[in-house]
């Protein structure tokens, strides 16, 4: 395996660009996705691409604004995940042993949580909102990226080059900001990927639970639901919420994979 | 015999010092649900109440339900309570014994979940070898992408979408689930579209997990030894090969099997199952703290349980893991 991305890996950048494009336009391109604009239960293909909801609403704004969100959310989750994550794996490496120890027992007893069980105890029991599910579901994926930062720094810290610029008098934190992040880089870019296609699943299962975000916005999640309460009268509406968060979760992993084969080390020598 | 005695002692050490960790970790998830029910605000009072309760007697009924005291003794009140398997009354719906919901909710959950995983397991194992056996060729190819589809797919996406082939369009099975003494075909019709979609997310990464693992194995010199000694196929794969191979994914079964019981939220909801899952959604969506309280401790219990199965089943099927422990 040279460097080399894949035919998939091209195909979920494209995508995801898409997506990007959709989320930023999608929401007021020809309808507000908040206003009922035409009779409800319109079937696609006509005026409206995808057809009305059940109250009159354009099914593709509506499908636009949950890009926002889903991408807003799982950006924002993802990046309190690795800056909690690389904060706790320094520090369960480099730290002094009365804290390590504690703090990466700790990250064990966050692991062993069942995390939708936590995802669901917090956003549930918080006033529905944006705030609560990001910090819900970031406290439920930092311990795993604390987990890898911790392996990958205690394996770097032995290395030559960190050994040889603690010999020449590095302080710690320079060495870590210098030597050992930038090698964590690639790693974490890919793991995020992933992570970030689990946590837009995990945010839309909250709203299709109707613990998420609060109703009148439109989640993927809470939009499959209400196209599973509709199947019966108008099953285009499962239909879409559906393909699109197949496609951004599949798009995500491709993209995930792929930088990892480009950016990990241990990947290329494979 | 002195080492059977020896042994059996280091076992029972070592499940001791397994429980140990167990109860410590399921502690730690009782607190932290504490914590977080206890920062959220609102509390049972003002639910009880309602908004127009004036200060007064809201302190009066906190003072009745005995909310006022500080809450580590409230959390320490929990946890004596719950040794003896005393969860308190239900604040909202019907007023009764929490212990009356969860032994009630517990089986469904446990079925579906206990079918799921089985199902999971045969599917993982089966296409797994196949894959690692066929390894780059179309079987294994397809077997992959199989399982990336249920990697990613989720089960909300899943569940409502057989649900209108199976049930609506093509009217073979019921759209919901029906408590045993209502129901009008017999059980497997009710129980296959649960299962298959609780079974898909396990089924998938248990197959990718038993193809790494077989791969791995089948590159090691015993098998090749086997290979030149003219051991016949059959017996290679499965008394050489998959009994090897099968170690981390015994483990893997476990944990599934774990979050299975803990996350059925979904298929719960789908189906409208009254399991442990809707129990607790339930339970967050009205507030009902000691019903909260008690699915999350079910919840670590059985985590804890399941895990602590795996680990007694390994040193079974692996001599080495005995060896290792005496």
């Amino acid at each position: 395996m040279k460097k080399k991305a894949g035919f998939l890996f091209w195909c979920g950048v494209v995508y995801l660009v898409g997506l990007l494009l959709f989320a930023v336009f999608g929401p007021h391109f020809r309808f507000s996705w908040e206003a009922q604009v035409a009779s409800p239960m319109l079937p696609p293909f006509g005026t409206h691409w995808l057809g009305t909801d059940e109250l009159g609403r354009d099914v593709m704004a509506r499908l636009a604004y949950g890009a926002r969100l889903s991408l807003i959310i799982g950006f924002s989750v993802q990046v309190l995940a690795v800056a909690i994550g690389i904060c706790v794996g320094v520090v369960g490496v480099y730290g002094p042993k009365w804290l390590s120890t504690p703090l990466m027992r700790f990250t064990d007893g966050m692991f062993a949580f069942p995390d939708l069980l936590l995802a669901v105890l917090i956003a549930g029991l918080f006033s529905m909102g944006l705030v609560p599910v990001i910090v819900a579901l970031a406290i439920g994926s930092w311990p795993s990226v604390a987990r890898l930062v911790r392996t990958q720094v205690a394996s770097l810290k032995d290395r030559e080059f960190v050994v040889a610029s603690q010999a020449m008098g590095a302080s710690t934190p320079l060495i870590v900001v210098r030597h050992i992040l930038p090698h964590l880089a690639g790693v974490l870019v890919a793991v995020m990927m992933v992570d970030i296609a689990a946590t837009i699943l995990a945010e839309s299962t909250l709203s299709f639970l109707g613990i998420g975000v609060q109703l009148p916005e439109a989640s993927w999640g809470s939009m499959i639901q209400s196209g599973n309460a509709n199947k019966l009268v108008n099953p285009w509406l499962l239909l879409w919420p559906c393909l699109i968060l197949s496609l951004t979760v599949f798009a995500l992993n491709f993209v995930g994979d792929g930088l990892r084969a480009l950016l990990d080390p241990k990947a290329k020598e494979a | 015999m002195a080492s059977t005695s020896r042994s059996l002692v280091s076992l029972f050490k070592s499940i001791s010092t397994r429980l140990l960790y167990g109860l410590v970790s399921i502690l730690f998830i009782a607190f932290v649900t504490f914590i977080i029910d206890e920062v959220a605000p609102g509390d049972a009072a003002l639910l009880e109440l309602g908004d127009k309760a004036t200060p007064q007697t809201l302190a009066i009924m906190r003072a009745e339900m005995g909310l006022d005291r500080p809450w580590p003794v409230r959390f320490g009140e929990f946890v004596i309570k719950a040794t003896q398997l005393d969860f308190g009354m239900s604040y909202a719906g019907v007023r009764e014994p929490v212990r009356d919901k969860i032994t009630r909710a517990l089986p469904t959950t446990m079925q579906v979940a206990f079918l799921a995983i089985c199902l999971a397991a045969i599917i993982g194992l089966t296409l797994g070898t196949i894959s690692a056996i066929r390894q780059n060729k179309f079987a294994d190819r397809a077997a992959l992408s199989l399982s990336t589809l249920g990697v990613t797919i989720p089960n909300f996406v899943l569940a409502p979408i057989l649900v209108y082939v199976f049930a609506v369009q093509l009217n073979y099975l019921p759209t919901s689930w029906a408590p045993p003494d209502r129901r009008t075909a017999p059980d497997i019709f009710y129980l296959l579209l649960p299962v298959l979609v609780m079974a898909a997310r396990p089924a998938a990464t248990l197959t990718r997990l038993t193809r790494a693992s077989m791969i791995d194995i089948l590159q090691q010199e015993f098998i090749r030894l086997a290979v030149a000694k003219g051991v016949p196929p059959f017996r290679l794969i499965f008394l050489h090969g998959l009994r090897n191979a099968i170690l981390p994914v015994v483990t893997a079964i476990g944990t599934s099997f774990g979050f299975l019981l803990t996350g059925s939220f979904v298929v719960e909801t789908v189906f409208v199952m009254p399991g442990l899952g809707s129990l607790a959604i339930d339970a967050v969506r009205q507030r009902d703290t000691p019903v909260i309280l008690a699915t999350t401790l079910v919840a670590g219990v059985v985590f804890v349980l399941v895990n602590l199965a795996v680990d007694l089943i390994l040193p079974i099927l692996d001599p080495r893991i005995r060896e290792s422990q005496v």
